[in-house]
């Protein structure tokens, strides 16, 4: 065989893998210089065997490869050792740019050719770019395990911690060394073997790579029971080989408020189905979404009949009232709630019914918006009220039927009784005459039973009408001595006859007293009778004396009697109508009962009053007082009640009886100087005139005296106007009382007062309105009634109501538009709202009051129940205003206040 | 002699009371209605009137109202006589132009003392 070719074969082989070779290669001879390079080389540095053979490898590309690494590599470390692997080169290549390159170098011996290095190149810097990158990425990816607040375990497929996160380690109060390397199972003294946690990890995560959402419900011994929501991953961790990501979400705070929501949700459900006032609840379309059961059994319905259906529709359309399609569709969208709707409405199920409805709109969460509406059947309420007020119309017609009775009665029996004493009395005179001695005892038999019939008879009158406030008291002045005198003559019979004497006591400065002697006489008298009647044998005395105290005079008659007494208990019923102290006493001794009680009222009548002391068995004193001067006292009483600065008796001092309040009237005002102007003004008027300086005292006082009328400021501290005329309507000793509000405007020079007619509060209770509309109907219905307000829902619903009433309405929205709309049409009441845009109704008001022809127009002021805090600053503006400028106004002010009394009460025609 | 008109309707009244006046040695001369009481107002001139309020024809009120506007007669003192009880009727016997009034049923002593305390005043 031929050596040569073999060995050229050798070489051309050699040669051949060099060219195939992908990877740049260089052979340097032992001076380093380049015997060859092959094409990879040529083509990846973009050069020519021209440029690269013959050459030191430092001159090539212009001297590129003079690198200080590759000096090191090719001069130092090839020729001691004759390999070296995986040199790192970095280096920026003109031609290629910044580079990563992996030396490898041989050293060969290569047959004839002597020594010869080559050198390898492989360019490695998209491996390490990617490298770089996955480093990147995973320190990324442990950054965001411990950045999350969820507790991270990851495990190993032995179930072997690898590593926790920041979360988990201070989650559970444990260190990395007690976790890291341990089966999960071991951790915190086995706090992690729970049995669900083995079925998780054992059984599902093998199965399948992912779940999500377990929930684990565990008593953790350091941070108490829990439930923790578990979700893992099976990951291909790359180099790490199969993980699993084990994340804990601790839901504990979630859960419980879930469940808190839920109880709560549950319990506006028990709520809503327990209340006894059926409830229905339907979304903005006016679909039911649920009724309550008191709903169901009052309509005798289902559920299923009921939900989702529109309200219109339910129980054969029975719901679908025109004046519910109102209030839903008109008022509801307008205002969030109403209150006290009502609807009076034939239901199939359960016959006619009024029903009183409310409504909410409610926000609720996730069901949107919802509209409670509640209904109340009123129905026996109303009717019970209807009743009440029949039974007290009623019981008025009896009264006055009873007073007219008694009036009659009392003139029937007064007459013939009037015959049987006079010409008993005349016969009397006439058998003495004659000396007919054996008639004139019976003939003092009839007379003193026709006296004794006659006093019961009076009596019984006397007290109906102190009942009806119809007793007047007469005032003259009199002698006490001389009236002393007669009442002790008089009852001297009584006295002698059960065998009692009697004993008059008079203080010499007694003189004279002013007050009804009628009453004094007969309160003096049933005192008397009453002690000779029961004493026996006794001791009868009369003391009367003149007394001082505060700063008045005072009468004081002592009746002291040593007869049978009384008890603590018989006592207490004494001075009651018809009683005596013991029922016996009545059948042994007489008497109508009724003595004493009236005894008692005649002397509060004049200011004073009557006491006893009593010891039963041993006798009684019995004490009357009263004024010297009935006059003065009560004025000034009343004066110091009334107004507490300002004496209000000279306002009545002209009259000779006192004025009964039936002529009076109530200025209610917390101004001094407003009050005496008032007061001055009204009394000149001939009315008498009661001052009350705050809302309190003037209530108490209109219940009291109930005067024909009041006057009464809007602006006072404490109880402002509005809240005094309110609870005036609503005390029925008041709520007839008609009342002139008074007060300031801004108007330069101008007073003030609202002349309102009447008064009711937001929401207009349709039965109040029904009433005032009654109140004021004009002769020919359908009457047109003006509503001025300037809430749109508001006049709807009156709007509503007064039609229903049988109205007619005329709408305005604020006082220019009704000024614009009265000029067209005269209404015969007006409904106003005080806080309106453009025109007030105040200024409204006084713009109608200042028209003639309008004037008699009954205005009904309506205001909400409380004024706003805006309101109430708008209001004390316009008094602030006035009071400085007060003066000129004053006549026009005291004219108006003369026309608004001129409805409701004339001036009491004085005596000259 | 005093003389007296009563004018009373109820014929027992003004029976009793004519005779019980009489025997106190006055002259009684009798109205039975308010017409009649005027007429005798003017054609007997009484030195007093006891006039009872209801009464038929003309009433009480009217007819002491008319008494009193008549130019001859409205110097006559006139005692208003009625049984109710009501300061009410008293003062609208007074506003009528009564100078005095009694209630029914009638204390003769206290009528008495009113008839000649306005006779006295009035001499």
């Amino acid at each position: 065989m031929n050596q040569k070719p073999f060995v050229d074969d050798t070489e051309t082989y050699a040669q051949d893998i060099v060219e195939t070779v992908r990877e740049p290669l260089l052979m340097l001879d032992k001076n380093l210089r380049v015997q060859s390079a092959n094409r990879a080389f040529y083509q990846t540095f973009q050069v020519s065997p021209d440029e690269t053979e013959n050459r030191l490898i430092y001159e090539l590309g212009n001297g590129q490869w003079d690198i200080p690494d590759l000096r090191t590599l090719l001069e130092d470390v090839i020729p001691r050792s004759s390999v070296f692997n995986d040199f790192e080169l970095e280096h920026t290549f003109p031609v290629i740019g910044r580079r990563i390159m992996l030396l490898n170098g041989r050293k060969l011996r290569a047959g004839s050719h002597s020594e010869i290095s080559v050198l390898a190149m492989e360019d490695v810097t998209e491996r390490r770019r990617v490298e770089a990158d996955l480093k990147a990425i995973e320190t990324y990816a442990q950054n965001i395990v411990d950045t999350v607040r969820e507790p991270l375990l990851i495990l190993d497929g032995t179930l072997r911690v690898r590593s926790g996160n920041n979360a988990f380690y201070q989650t559970f109060k444990v260190s990395c060394d007690e976790t890291e390397n341990r089966l999960i199972y071991e951790l915190g003294n086995g706090q992690w073997d729970i049995p669900a946690l083995r079925t998780l990890l054992e059984d599902i995560v093998p199965k399948s790579s992912v779940f999500n959402d377990f929930e684990l419900e565990h008593d953790f011994p350091v941070i108490g029971r829990r439930v923790m929501l578990l979700n893992a991953r099976q990951l291909q961790a790359g180099h790490h080989g199969e993980l699993v990501v084990l994340a804990m979400e601790d839901v504990t705070e979630r859960r419980r408020s879930e469940a808190d929501l839920k109880a709560i949700e549950t319990y506006a459900q028990n709520i809503v189905d327990t209340v006894r006032e059926p409830l229905l609840i339907l979304d903005t379309t006016l679909r039911v979404r649920s009724g309550n059961n008191a709903f169901y059994q009052t309509f005798k319905v289902s559920a299923e009949e009921t939900e989702n259906r529109l309200i219109y529709e339910l129980g054969n359309g029975q719901w679908d009232i025109p004046d519910l399609r109102t209030l839903l569709e008109d008022i509801v969208p307008q205002s969030s709630f109403f209150n006290d709707f009502e609807l009076e409405h034939d239901f199939p199920a359960l016959g006619r019914r009024v029903m009183l409805l409310n409504a909410r709109k409610l926000q609720a969460g996730h069901h949107g918006e919802l509209l409670v509406l509640a209904m109340e059947d009123v129905t026996e309420r109303r009717r019970a009220e209807e009743e009440v007020a029949k039974a007290k119309e009623a019981s008025e017609t009896a009264n006055k039927t009873k007073s007219l009775f008694l009036a009659n009665m009392s003139h029937e029996l007064r007459t013939p009784l009037n015959a049987i004493v006079g010409y008993s009395e005349m016969l009397q005179e006439e058998a003495i005459d004659q000396n007919l001695d054996s008639f004139g005892a019976d003939l003092e038999k009839i007379h003193g039973a026709g006296r004794h019939l006659l006093a019961l008879i009076n009596d019984i009158l006397d007290l109906s009408k102190i009942e009806a406030g119809k007793m007047d008291l007469y005032l003259e002045t009199f002698d006490l001595n001389i009236l002393i005198d007669e009442v002790a003559s008089t009852v001297y019979p009584m006295v002698v006859k059960n065998g009692n004497t009697m004993h008059v006591q008079k203080a010499s400065d007694l003189g004279a007293m002013r007050a009804d002697q009628v009453k004094v006489r007969q309160g003096l008298f049933n005192l008397l009778s009453n002690a000779a009647k029961f004493t026996q044998a006794g001791k009868i005395v009369l003391e009367a004396e003149r007394q001082r105290m505060d700063s008045h005079e005072w009468i004081v008659f002592k009746v002291t009697d040593t007869g049978i007494g009384l008890s603590p208990e018989q006592i207490v019923k004494l001075f009651q109508d018809f009683t005596q102290a013991d029922p016996s006493t009545t059948r042994k001794f007489g008497g109508t009962g009724l003595g004493l009680a009236l005894t008692r009222r005649f002397c509060q009548m004049m200011g004073g009053d009557v006491t006893l002391q009593s010891v039963p068995g041993e006798g009684s004193v019995f004490t009357i007082k009263i004024p010297a001067d009935v006059s003065e006292v009560r004025h000034d009483v009343e004066a110091v009640t009334a107004s507490g600065t300002i004496a209000s008796g000279t306002a009545v001092e002209n009259t000779e009886s006192l004025p009964d309040s039936g002529t009076c009237v109530l200025v209610i005002d917390d101004d001094a100087a407003q009050r005496d102007l008032m007061k001055s003004f009204l009394t000149k008027e001939g009315f008498c005139v009661y001052c009350a300086d705050s809302g309190a005292e003037g209530l108490r006082l209109a219940k009291q005296l109930h005067p024909v009328a009041i006057t009464l400021d809007v602006m006072m501290p404490e109880m402002d106007g509005w809240v005094v005329l309110e609870k005036l309507k609503q005390d029925v000793e008041t709520h007839d009382i008609p009342v002139v509000m008074l007060t300031m405007v801004d108007d330069p020079q101008r007073g003030f007062t609202l002349g309102a007619a009447d008064y009711a509060t937001k929401p207009v209770n349709r039965r109040r309105l029904a009433r005032i509309i009654k109140k004021y109907s004009c002769a020919n219905p359908p009457c047109a009634v003006l509503v001025v307000e300037d809430d749109a829902a508001t006049r709807a619903l009156t709007r509503n109501m007064l039609e229903k009433e049988g109205c007619r309405v005329m709408e305005a929205e604020n006082g220019e538009i009704a000024l614009a709309m009265m000029a067209e049409e005269r209404p015969s009441l007006i409904l106003l709202d005080l806080m309106m845009p453009v025109m007030d109704g105040f200024e409204f008001a006084d713009r109608v009051r200042m028209q003639p022809e309008w004037r008699s127009i009954p205005i009904v002021v309506v205001t909400a129940h409380d004024l706003t805090g805006e309101e109430r600053r708008r209001l004390s503006g316009y008094v602030e205003t006035i009071l400085h400028k007060a003066g000129g106004s004053r006549d026009e002010l005291l004219e108006r206040v003369r026309n608004e009394l001129d409805n409701f009460a004339t001036p009491r025609l004085l005596n000259a | 002699m005093t003389k007296i008109l009563l004018v009373e309707d109820n014929e027992m009244n003004r029976d009793m009371l004519s005779r019980r006046l009489q025997r106190r040695g006055y002259e009684v001369i009798i109205a039975t209605d308010g017409q009649m009481g005027l007429e005798m107002a003017q054609s007997e001139c009484p030195d007093i009137i006891l006039m009872d309020m209801s009464l038929p024809v003309l009433d009480g009120w009217e007819a002491t109202r008319c008494l009193k506007a008549g130019a001859e007669t409205k110097a006559i003192p006139v005692i208003a006589l009625t049984a109710h009880a009501m300061s009410s009727d008293r003062e609208k016997a007074l506003e009528a132009g009564c100078d005095e009034y009694d209630t029914k049923p009638i204390e003769l002593t206290r009528l008495l003392a009113k008839i000649e305390h306005l006779l006295g005043a009035r001499k």
